[in-house]
């Protein structure tokens, strides 16, 4: 194309190149950037606890700091560190043969059952799952007693329950599939052709694996490994929940000074230190591994020489004994192997949920202890009112007749089959309307007990700020692809410090700050009157929850985008398009996907969020996670199960719809995978 | 020890020696700064616990009526109440159905991990937390009214506060009740395996020493600093309250050098781990520890073996008080609500529940005809004499030290 075309005939956007970005911007720095200023400027105050907030800032000091250099933080600082490094590295262990055995061994439909038992779990609460652990490590639980009475322990039973390695266990199940996912995008990109290449060229399975595979796979092992190990250096639940006094990690530390200690400088300086301390870790493995690879190659000529004495000997072999048979000889057991690795991964990713479901069925006053009496009385209360049965039978009644009705249309009607399609709908529509109105219905379905409420507000909190992080976190991904400049980095650099600010401190930050606008005409009216029929603190959980769920979806879309090149936008304008139409036509259906696995991610992250629901949640908007973090500190009832299950089947339910559609639009298991992972 | 059924003289504190107990400590000895000064770990409070199987079937009260000269007002109310509590702390059927069929109100319940946390949710939110009902431990209630967190109380709307004990009124940090009404109150102590810890424990003295020793790495404390520090200051004799570097400085010493590496967990509410097998000793609330008798049948081990011990010499009372928070969308609800809990039959069906004394009038008398098979009532009501052991906690300067204690310990203990 000519420079006078692309000159006078393209139509472009006007304005500056962050145009698309600016809702973003606006948001994190009216949402993240200035309240997080206050934290940090709070790090130099003093405490004073007969303020509203105990904070005075009348003396700037940096003693803070020369207090957080004592023994204690870097003795729990260096456990975290050791127990993130643990995990990240055992995750990456046990993930890869899964994520290889789903990339290579397995046809188009297991890979897709593996990818979805991978990300199934992760749609349960982390927060029950988490308590669930609790259950087969207790020294007087069923499994304990099973092992001390086959002899494999003794009998004090397992002593593993308040310790690190719990913890160390449970951050592993937590984060797992979060290292599976971006492992198996990777590797499922890798060329088949270079591992045949490989092959026919005399080099073993395992040269190949380390000399092709693994090589080209460590984009997907960078991602996997920031996916763990950030979330992991701030985990504040798990160590609470299973740790004991063994098991302190930094997240809790940091959080006791805000919360028991009421000492917020301490604790903001706490943090900030930690921000720091992450970064550190980060670029110092970023030298290692740019450094290694070179380090290795200093060792290129041995291999070589390795490598060219095994083809001798295989070419040799080969001579012999014809080189089919020796192959599928040589491959079975270690597909085996790798398959039943993967089955053993998968069942221990389930354990927790099995014995979710199994405790909610428990007939004594304790989640974790089975009291030998199951029991439906939990359940029960969930269909106390008569409500909610009536409510589901009038349901599967009135969709029973549609889909009847389908059958009938479909055998005997000329109806073009696609409007076919429309019945189903269409009677789940009038479901709803004989239920009330779909107000009234939404508020019925969730009018069981005290939990049905937490639930509700779990799916309102996790939607809306799911809906908000996707249309920011779209729109500046697409501008982070397509018009980088200067202002891209800062961007950038912003949404990585989101990414590795501990909760806590975010929690702070937005409370202090909601606390501040208070007065302010609009903005502070919608987070005390709230917007709507919705309460000021189910905005407040909007804004809490979108933050890091707007910073995941703009990678997300980002890395989709790079991988495409600009020229079909390019055509549209060429061919007289407007920026809006190409946007529309263009650049959405193109990064459609990355928009619907990123608001899935956001919506499970959402959805499990504690700690910052926990701190900006108000009478009316407590969540399913705040609610069950508060019982966690007392005694945890079977209902909680039975929350969790309703919970996971309402996701679920939702998820099969998003499913559907996926399916519909073409997509396969892999690209839905390669875009939930962001590359 | 674990009798379990009430003894025939009932161990009903005397008011005389709880009251003295309560006014002595000083809060705010300093006059207003001393309020704010107010930190941090509360103590308290909490508890709760569930009450379980024990308890739930604590709708017995609801057939018969206790004899005597009662208020019993009901006001109707509508809408919605919240409260904000401590974990699993009043009977579901109090803060739920029976709310909803006597009343008139759709009660929602949230709960939270400590005072501090109660008073930075009230006051981050400017005053539309949403809350209708709050319930602080005592000594938190003077910053909370300095702070504008909450609110006077219309008396006209709680006729039935003539049912609660004198000794529970008028405390120090509120001395006409203008803003607050003993929920109950509780103590603390510890509670044992007597099959693996064979010898006879009796004071604060003993379950340092047998921590250290047969109970090393298998033993628990109380996650907040105050009073789980309170330990070493009761077992030696020391006033816990005391802001005396000295002081300060040996128990850091003993705590963190000597004693964090014997700590297995920093647990508030042990009652389930210790069903789950993992502590051979804990550091119990009074009420969290008599939930553990039936978490402990409920998981199949017998809990006679089980022994609990009111900590001794001294050892620490609280009391957990209702409130309104400021801005509350309905407190008419809240104050129906609070009036009605103070109605016997419905005090003493929560306490059976939560395993804590509520402070009604005539205790011994409403027990007997309310809750006769009440079980463990001597881990609920306690004698004159041990009483007049309890100390109640002051918000003082040194409570940052005693939190950081706990930190140091945390970070040691894991080391």
């Amino acid at each position: 194309m000519t420079a006078a075309v692309s000159a006078s005939g393209r139509r472009r956007l006007r304005g500056p190149k962050f145009a698309l970005a600016i809702p973003s911007i606006v948001w994190y720095l009216l949402f993240f950037a200035i309240p997080i200023a206050f934290v940090v400027i709070y790090s130099f105050g003093t405490k004073d606890q007969s303020r509203l907030l105990p904070v005075d800032l009348g003396n700037l000091t940096t003693k803070n700091y020369s207090d957080v250099f004592d023994d204690t933080f870097f003795k729990v600082f260096r456990a975290t560190l050791r127990i993130s490094v643990v995990a990240t590295a055992m995750c990456l262990l046990i993930g890869l043969p899964v994520a290889y055995f789903a990339a290579f061994k397995v046809s188009e439909k297991w890979r897709a059952v593996i990818l979805a038992a991978v990300i199934v779990p992760s749609f349960t609460s982390f927060l029950i799952r988490t308590v669930a652990w609790r259950i087969p490590l207790a020294p007087n639980g069923t499994f304990s007693k099973w092992l001390s009475d086959i002899g494999v322990i003794g009998e004090q039973g397992i002593q593993i329950l308040q310790t690190q390695t719990a913890v160390q266990i449970a951050i592993i199940y937590n984060y797992l599939g979060f290292m599976i996912l971006p492992l198996f995008v990777a590797l499922d990109r890798i060329d088949v052709r270079m591992r045949e290449a490989s092959k026919d060229l005399g080099a073993g399975r395992v040269a190949t694996f380390f000399g092709v595979t693994l090589p080209l796979a460590g984009p997907g092992i960078i991602a996997g490994v920031l996916l763990t190990f950030i979330p992991m250096c701030g985990d504040y639940v798990t160590a609470t929940v299973l740790g004991g006094a063994k098991g302190n990690m930094i997240g809790s530390m940091i959080a006791s000074q805000f919360s028991q200690a009421q000492n917020w400088p301490l604790g903001s300086a706490m943090a900030v230190l930690m921000i720091g301390a992450v970064l550190l870790v980060l670029v110092v493995s970023a030298l290692i591994y740019f450094v290694i690879p070179r380090l290795i190659g200093l060792f290129e000529p041995l291999a070589q020489s390795l490598r060219a004495a095994r083809h001798e000997r295989s070419v040799a072999a080969m001579a012999k004994l014809g080189s089919e048979p020796a192959r599928v000889a040589r491959v079975e057991p270690v597909r085996m192997a790798m398959s039943v690795w993967t089955a053993l991964v998968l069942v221990f990713m389930f354990i927790p949920i099995g014995l979710v479901i199994l405790h909610s069925f428990n007939g004594g006053a304790s989640f974790t202890i089975w009291a030998r009496n199951p029991s439906t009385k939990w359940w029960g209360e969930l269909f106390d009112g008569g409500s909610t049965t009536a409510m589901l039978l009038r349901f599967v009644a009135i969709i029973a007749v549609a889909l009847v009705i389908k059958r009938i249309l479909a055998a005997r009607s000329s109806l073009p089959p696609r409007s076919l399609n429309w019945v189903g709908p269409i009677g789940f529509g009038i479901a709803l309307i004989v239920n009330g109105l779909v107000t009234d219905w939404f508020r019925d379905v969730f009018a069981f007990v005290s939990i049905g409420d937490a639930i509700r507000n779990s799916f309102l909190a996790a939607f809306g700020a799911t809906v908000i992080a996707v249309v920011l976190g779209g729109l500046s991904g697409v501008a982070l692809a397509r018009r980088p400049g200067t202002w891209s980095k800062m961007f950038m650099a912003t949404v990585f410090l989101i990414l590795v600010t501990p909760e806590i401190m975010d929690a702070i930050a937005l409370v202090t700050w909601f606390q501040r606008i208070a007065d302010i005409p609009v903005l502070g009216y919608v987070f005390r009157e709230g917007i709507g029929p919705f309460s000021g603190g189910i905005s407040k959980l909007w804004v809490g929850q979108s933050l890091y769920a707007s910073a995941v979806v703009t990678l997300i879309v980002r890395a989709r985008l790079a991988g495409l090149d600009e020229s079909l936008e390019e055509a549209a304008a060429d061919l007289g398009a407007t920026p809006a139409r190409a946007f529309r036509q263009i650049t959405l259906p193109l990064i459609s996907s990355a928009l619907i696995a990123g608001g899935l991610l956001s919506f499970t992250l959402c959805l499990d969020n504690a700690v910052i629901s926990t701190l900006v949640s108000e009478a009316g908007s407590t969540t399913f996670p705040v609610a069950l973090l508060g019982a966690t500190k007392s005694t945890v009832k079977p209902f909680w199960g039975v929350g969790a299950v309703v919970l996971f089947v309402i996701t679920m339910a939702a998820l099969v719809f998003v499913a559907r559609v996926l399916r519909r639009s073409g997509e396969s298991s892999s690209q839905i995978a390669a875009t939930l992972a962001g590359s | 020890m674990n009798t379990p059924k009430m003894p025939k003289e009932m161990k009903i504190l005397a008011p005389h020696s709880f009251r003295e107990r309560l006014s002595r400590r000083a809060v705010l000895k300093a006059g207003t700064a001393a309020a704010g000064l107010a930190v941090v770990v509360a103590a308290c409070g909490g508890d709760d616990d569930g009450g379980s199987s024990g308890g739930d079937s604590g709708g017995d009260s609801g057939g018969t009526q206790a004899s005597g000269d009662w208020s019993r007002v009901i006001n109707k109310a509508s809408g919605t109440l919240a409260m904000y509590t401590w974990g699993d702390y009043n009977d579901p059927d109090i803060v739920g159905a029976l709310a909803e069929a006597e009343l008139g109100v759709t009660m929602k319940v949230d709960y939270f991990n400590s005072n501090e946390d109660l008073i930075t949710k009230l006051a981050t939110s400017s005053g539309a937390s949403g809350f209708d009902i709050v319930v602080p431990t005592g000594p938190y209630i003077p910053q909370m009214i300095e702070k504008g967190l909450i609110q006077k109380f219309d008396k006209s709307l709680l006729p039935n506060i003539s049912n609660v004990d004198p000794a529970y009124l008028a405390q120090e940090w509120d001395p006409s009740n203008e803003y607050s009404v003993c929920k109950n109150w509780g103590t603390t102590g510890f509670y044992y395996d007597s099959s693996v810890i064979t010898r006879e424990l009796k004071d604060w003295k003993d379950f340092l020493d047998v921590c250290m020793n047969e109970a090393s790495g298998n033993c628990s404390m109380l996650d907040t600093g105050p009073n789980m520090c309170g330990v070493w200051f009761w077992a030696n004799g020391h006033d816990w309250n005391t802001t005396d570097p000295a002081l300060l400085d040996q128990c850091e010493a003993f705590l963190v050098d000597e004693f964090a590496q014997h700590v297995k967990a920093f647990d508030s509410y042990p009652s389930t781990a210790l069903a789950e097998g993992a502590y051979s000793i804990s550091m119990a609330w009074n009420g969290d520890a008599r939930q553990a008798y039936y978490r402990i049948a409920e998981n199949g081990g017998d809990p006679s073996v089980w022994k609990w011990v009111l900590g001794a010499p001294e050892t620490e009372l609280w009391m957990d008080n209702y409130c309104v928070p400021v801005g509350a969308p309905n407190p008419e609800a809240a104050h129906a609500w609070i009036n009605w809990e103070l109605i016997p039959e419905i005090s003493v069906k929560d306490l059976q529940y939560h395993g804590y004394n509520t402070g009604m009038k005539n205790m011994s008398q409403l027990i007997s005809e309310l809750a006769p098979d009440l079980e463990y009532g001597d881990m609920i009501f306690f004698t004159d004499e041990q009483v007049s052991t309890f100390r109640t906690q002051e918000i003082t300067p040194a409570i940052d030290r005693l939190v950081d204690i706990l930190n140091k310990m945390k970070a040691k203990a894991g080391g």
